[in-house]
């Protein structure tokens, strides 16, 4: 068994900046294990633009960005990158057991990196009724069909849900010659960012229904069309309206969900908020020894999130395997009003002097004029006002650690996000 | 008796309301033919359900037909009828029945062909059902389906263990939830131990010993032990490729047309493909077995497809699900899911159903909204830790082949010599498939067949164990024979380049992507092939020296696509120090 210093499991970006991070931190022995056949995971079918802009300052394609992170390995010796290689089991005691052409091997490193990234919704988990045909696909296997393999998946497209990937894929079938019907998202907002539901949507010409549901999928060799309806506040389709669409294809962009089999079979806990495991500040899972970086702590809207996130993963490692560790517990971050999502879940002490914490939420529903609040047994003890809050668009908030100079061990720290107090006088 | 018979049904219309259509009635010799027209289809469900009900009837013909809800149109394939082949059998229909009579007649010395309309064996029924091999107490003690019940139930466990094909005892607990249906245990504990089938009831405290994850409120349960689950459509794959293994053969994509005579005898049987000259042939078309019927002489009985829908639960959460699998009883029973139950598949999903609808459409294979509620409702209550919804990974629905006698019809055609039926073989279909297949053997038997043992017969069949499950040496020993076997293609469920490989090349043709999955259970993980779709679709491309546009779900008429978009770019090498 080998018995290497930093195992990441993961070569796309989250694996990518936390091996480069670990390495700088100075680690002697990293080997990052991606189970495709090249390094930079999802990036290398996001064939559009648009990365990179917060940490390059301008606007890549999803291979570009990758590359940035892959061009960089050769001046960093200690990484050992195996790739076409899958990890199939990940224990508590961090033994690890990858499979690769050369054969099957075991390794019980001294810390563990997961950077699985995440994966797509199915029709099943939203629960769609009706045929199983050919011609229903997610959006991400559409944009590996298009982009790696040159194929079209059909030509009259309905597309169930607006998340990014959805939007994005709606223009690539445009630009490809195909029809796309509409849009149809469940809430009454759309899912994506802004900038998608413009440039990919409104430039085209293709419409967006907002509170509508796809309600039945016919067809019983191929797609024959979908049954479309709007909905109630309750998401409840409202059967009277129901309409049918001839198309051929079904593209479902319904939220994606980190990849966590391998941090379930190692027994880590798993924030059922995020769908990721619960981790501090360090990105330290609840597992010793075992960190986590990337889409699969929480799916974050940009790449350049992830990036960041798993640089402070690598980093930690490393002071992890060269002794440095925090053992004066912890305190507890609680979402608290309109926060669905809270990344990190605690914070392990002691905190350092002048480090400064990442914050990362999304809220429930949108609110303009809004107020990020952190709450210490009722009491303000952070405040912050934003212009606008969506669900769709991540909030990020750095916070010197001072704030939290006077609290002990197992207190509890509320994150809250509402509308500012309008002044009264 | 003829006229008891009509003026009973009459009446039993009258009560049914169904007496303003003026619907004829023929009844000859305990056989009913109906006619006429209602507006619903339930309308004639209906109608077919009481004439079927009658004792002493042993047939109904339903041709009323729904005014409001008529049926699909049916568009009758042109058959070729050149000649392309002999047997001295001839079967019609590759589910678990035509492929475990295949095999049982490959024992002997004789010829055999299977014709299947479908890309696939197991595409109708035998792939959409619980795969439970049920212990028979739930069936009418005299019925065909009890007896052939039984008896598969006693040969099924050695059946697997030939074909190499996953069999393991449940346990079965049907539960009341009222002191005042405990009564009804008792009563279905009488009907078993009349069967010879062992049984046991026990009280609630015994019972969450048993299985701590069912819930307190169960008031008692009765225990059948002999229940078994085995994979259906493995079983299925299993018996066709021993049976080609032993010399007989499948046509895939063949769809019989019509059936040729002389003189009152069979002498071939036409398909899509082109016709087979033959003296015998057995009728194993499931939903479709009334139409092959009426291909023979006038209609013999009415096949009303009767739908059941499924819900499968991710693996991991199996672990908060009960082992043994789980039934309800109750007084006011719910018609739209009579029996059902939860279980655990051979794979170790969760899986809750099936729903019984009755449908106008053979083929009706979509799940309903109304359906998937009504299996969350009245299921969960059993289970009260397990969280259901978030667990779901997937639903079908299969659609049962039942007369209206509600009974399986195994015999000759009336009017046909040399052709069999074996229809109406809806639950509990698979489990009595061993038995059906040596009932059929009997059959022709007393045609007048004579039956050779054949020496080289090999009754076995192996498959390779998932390669995910073997012991770190045994792995890295068929690398090292084959390195595609540590390249992993389908992340949910862990398979190798080389067992999909290996599947693509096996007796029986694999051409599309659900039989690859049906045979290594590719994408049926989590993600349903999200993920690992493009993958698989390359390595059957490659494989089967199948353009890529060309692969299909499951045969013609499913293309995955609609077009190349351009040439792909050559990819970068792989980055690797
Ligand atoms: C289909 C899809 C399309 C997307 N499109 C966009 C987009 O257009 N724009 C955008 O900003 N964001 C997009 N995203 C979000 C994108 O995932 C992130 O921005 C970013 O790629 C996440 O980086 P990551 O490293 O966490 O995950 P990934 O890029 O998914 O990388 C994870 C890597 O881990 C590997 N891996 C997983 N399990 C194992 C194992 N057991 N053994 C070995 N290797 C393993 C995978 O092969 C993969 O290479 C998309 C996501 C998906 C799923
Ligand atoms: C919802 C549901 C749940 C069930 N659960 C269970 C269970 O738990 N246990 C159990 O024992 N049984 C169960 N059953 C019953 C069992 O599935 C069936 O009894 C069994 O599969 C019937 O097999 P078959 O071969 O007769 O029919 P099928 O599997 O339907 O096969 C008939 C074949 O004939 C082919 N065919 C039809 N017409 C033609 C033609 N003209 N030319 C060529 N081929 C043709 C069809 O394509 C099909 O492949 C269930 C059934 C359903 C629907």
């Amino acid at each position: 068994m080998n018995h290497e210093q930093i195992a990441v499991i993961g070569g796309g970006p989250a694996g990518l900046a936390a091996a480069l991070a670990a390495s700088e931190a100075g680690a002697d022995e990293i080997v990052l294990i991606e189970r495709d056949r090249e390094l930079g995971g999802i990036l290398n079918q996001c064939v559009h633009d648009g990365f990179g802009n917060l940490i390059f300052g301008c606007s890549l394609t999803g291979p570009e960005y990758a590359h940035r992170f892959v061009d960089q390995l050769p001046q960093h010796p200690p990484i050992k990158v195996l790739t076409d290689t899958m990890v199939l089991q990940l224990k508590q005691d961090r033994r690890l057991k990858a499979v690769n052409r050369e054969g099957a091997f075991e390794m019980k490193p001294g810390a563990v990196i997961l950077a699985m990234g995440c994966r797509e919704r199915s029709r099943f988990q939203v629960m769609i009724p009706g045929y199983r045909p050919a011609g229903v696909y997610t959006a991400g296997a559409v944009q590996r069909l298009i982009n790696m393999e040159g194929l079209m998946p059909g030509e009259r497209v309905v597309i169930l849900g607006s998340g990014d990937i959805g939007l994005i894929m709606a223009r690539r079938l445009t630009l490809e010659g195909a029809k796309v019907l509409g849009v149809f998202e469940i809430l009454p907002r759309p899912g994506g960012l802004t900038r998608n539901v413009v440039q990919c949507l409104h430039d085209f010409e293709i419409p967006l229904y907002l509170s509508h549901t796809v309600t039945f999928i016919h067809g019983k060799k191929r797609l024959q069309g979908v049954s479309v309806a709007p909905v109630d506040h309750l998401g409840k389709p409202l059967q009277e309206q129901e309409r049918f669409i001839p198309c051929d294809t079904l593209i479902l962009s319904v939220g994606l969900i980190p990849e966590n089999e391998l941090s379930r079979s190692a027994g880590m806990i798993i924030d059922p908020s995020t769908g990721g495991p619960r981790v501090d500040q360090d990105m330290a899972t609840s597992v010793e020894g075992i960190f986590a970086g990337g889409n699969v702590v929480l799916v974050y809207d940009l790449v350049d999130e992830v990036t960041r996130a798993a640089r402070i993963a690598g980093r930690a490692a490393a002071h992890y395997v060269s002794g440095v560790k925090r053992t004066a517990g912890r305190l507890i971050l609680q979402p608290g009003e309109n926060v669905a999502a809270l990344v990190p879940q605690q914070l392990s002490l002691p905190l350092k002097a002048g480090e400064k914490i990442n914050l990362y939420l999304r809220v429930s529903s949108e609110i303009r004029d809004a107020v990020v609040t952190l709450l210490r047994q009722g009491k303000v003890i952070f405040q912050k006002k934003l212009r606008i809050v969506r669900p769709p668009e991540m909030v990020h908030l750095q916070i010197e650690s001072s704030l939290f100079e006077d609290l002990h061990d197992g207190e509890e720290i509320t994150c809250r996000v509402t509308a500012q107090e309008v002044n009264q006088n | 008796m003829s006229k008891n018979v009509t003026t009973l049904l009459r009446e039993l219309f009258a009560e049914h309301e169904l007496e303003k259509f003026a619907l004829q009635i023929e009844e000859q010799e305990g056989r009913i033919r109906l006619s006429g027209s209602v507006d619903y289809w339930e309308q004639v469900v209906t109608a077919g359900h009481l004439a079927g009900g009658i004792r002493g009837v042993r047939s109904v013909v339903n041709e009323i037909t729904a005014a409001l809800e008529p049926p699909p149109p049916y568009r009758a394939p042109v058959g070729n009828p050149t000649v392309i082949g002999e047997a001295d059998v001839v079967i019609i229909g590759a589910g678990i029945v035509g492929a475990a009579i295949a095999r049982e007649l490959s024992r002997y010395q004789l010829s055999v062909i299977v014709l299947e309309k479908e890309a696939d064996v197991a595409c109708g029924a035998s792939k959409a059902n619980n795969g439970m091999v049920h212990s028979g107490i739930v069936q009418e003690p005299d019925s065909l389906r009890s007896r052939l019940n039984l008896r598969g139930n006693a040969l099924f466990e050695e059946v697997c263990r030939e074909l190499d094909v996953p069999f393991q005892r449940c346990n079965l607990a049907v539960n009341v939830f009222k002191e005042e249906e405990l009564f009804l245990l008792e009563l279905l504990k009488a009907r078993g131990e009349m069967s010879g089938i062992p049984v046991q009831l026990v009280d609630p405290t015994e019972l969450t010993a048993l299985e701590p994850a069912l819930s307190p409120e169960i008031k008692g349960a009765l225990l059948a032990p002999t229940t078994a689950m085995t994979s259906p459509y493995q079983l299925t794959i299993a018996y066709a490729e021993n049976a080609i293994t032993n010399g007989a053969r499948f046509y895939l994509n063949t769809e019989v047309t019509a059936l040729e005579q002389k003189e009152g005898a069979l002498t071939g049987v036409i398909t899509t493909r082109g016709s087979f000259r033959t003296r015998c042939c057995i009728n194993a078309a499931g939903v479709y077995a009334d139409r092959i019927a009426a291909m023979a002489g006038p209609p013999e009985f009415t096949i009303h497809p009767r739908k059941g829908e499924f819900i499968i639960f991710d693996r991991e959460s199996a672990v908060e699900h009960a082992a043994i699998a789980t039934g309800i009883l109750e007084l006011a029973r719910d018609p739209y899911t009579k029996g059902g139950g939860t279980m655990l598949t051979v794979d170790g999903n969760p899986e809750w159903g099936p729903t019984a609808v009755e449908v106008c459409d053979r083929e009706d294979t979509s799940v309903t909204a109304e359906g998937l509620n009504r299996l969350l409702e009245k299921f969960s209550p059993l289970l009260p830790g397990y969280e259901a919804r978030p667990a779901i990974i997937t639903y079908f629905a299969g659609v049962r082949a039942a007369t209206y006698i509600e009974d399986f019809h195994i015999a000759p055609s009336n009017y046909l010599q040399g052709l069999i039926h074996v229809a109406g073989i809806q639950s509990p279909g698979l489990a009595a498939a061993p038995a059906i297949a040596e009932l059929v053997l009997e059959i022709l038997q007393e045609e007048g067949m004579v039956l050779l043992e054949k020496e080289s017969f090999n009754p076995c069949r192996r498959e390779p164990p998932p390669f995910s499950e073997l012991p770190l040496a045994e792995q890295n020993r068929l690398i090292r024979e084959d390195p595609r076997y540590g390249h992993i293609v389908c992340r949910c469920e862990q398979i190798s380049e080389k067992e999909i490989v290996d599947a693509l090349h096996r007796p029986l043709p694999t051409l599309t992507l659900d039989a690859v999955k049906r045979r290594t259970r590719v994408g049926m993980g989590r993600c349903q092939g999200g993920f690992c779709l493009p993958r698989v679709l390359l390595i059957i491309s490659r494989e089967l020296g199948l353009p890529l546009e060309k692969v299909t779900k499951s045969g013609p008429g499913s293309p995955l696509f609609s077009r190349r978009t351009k040439e792909p770019l050559p990819r970068k090498e792989a980055i690797s120090r």
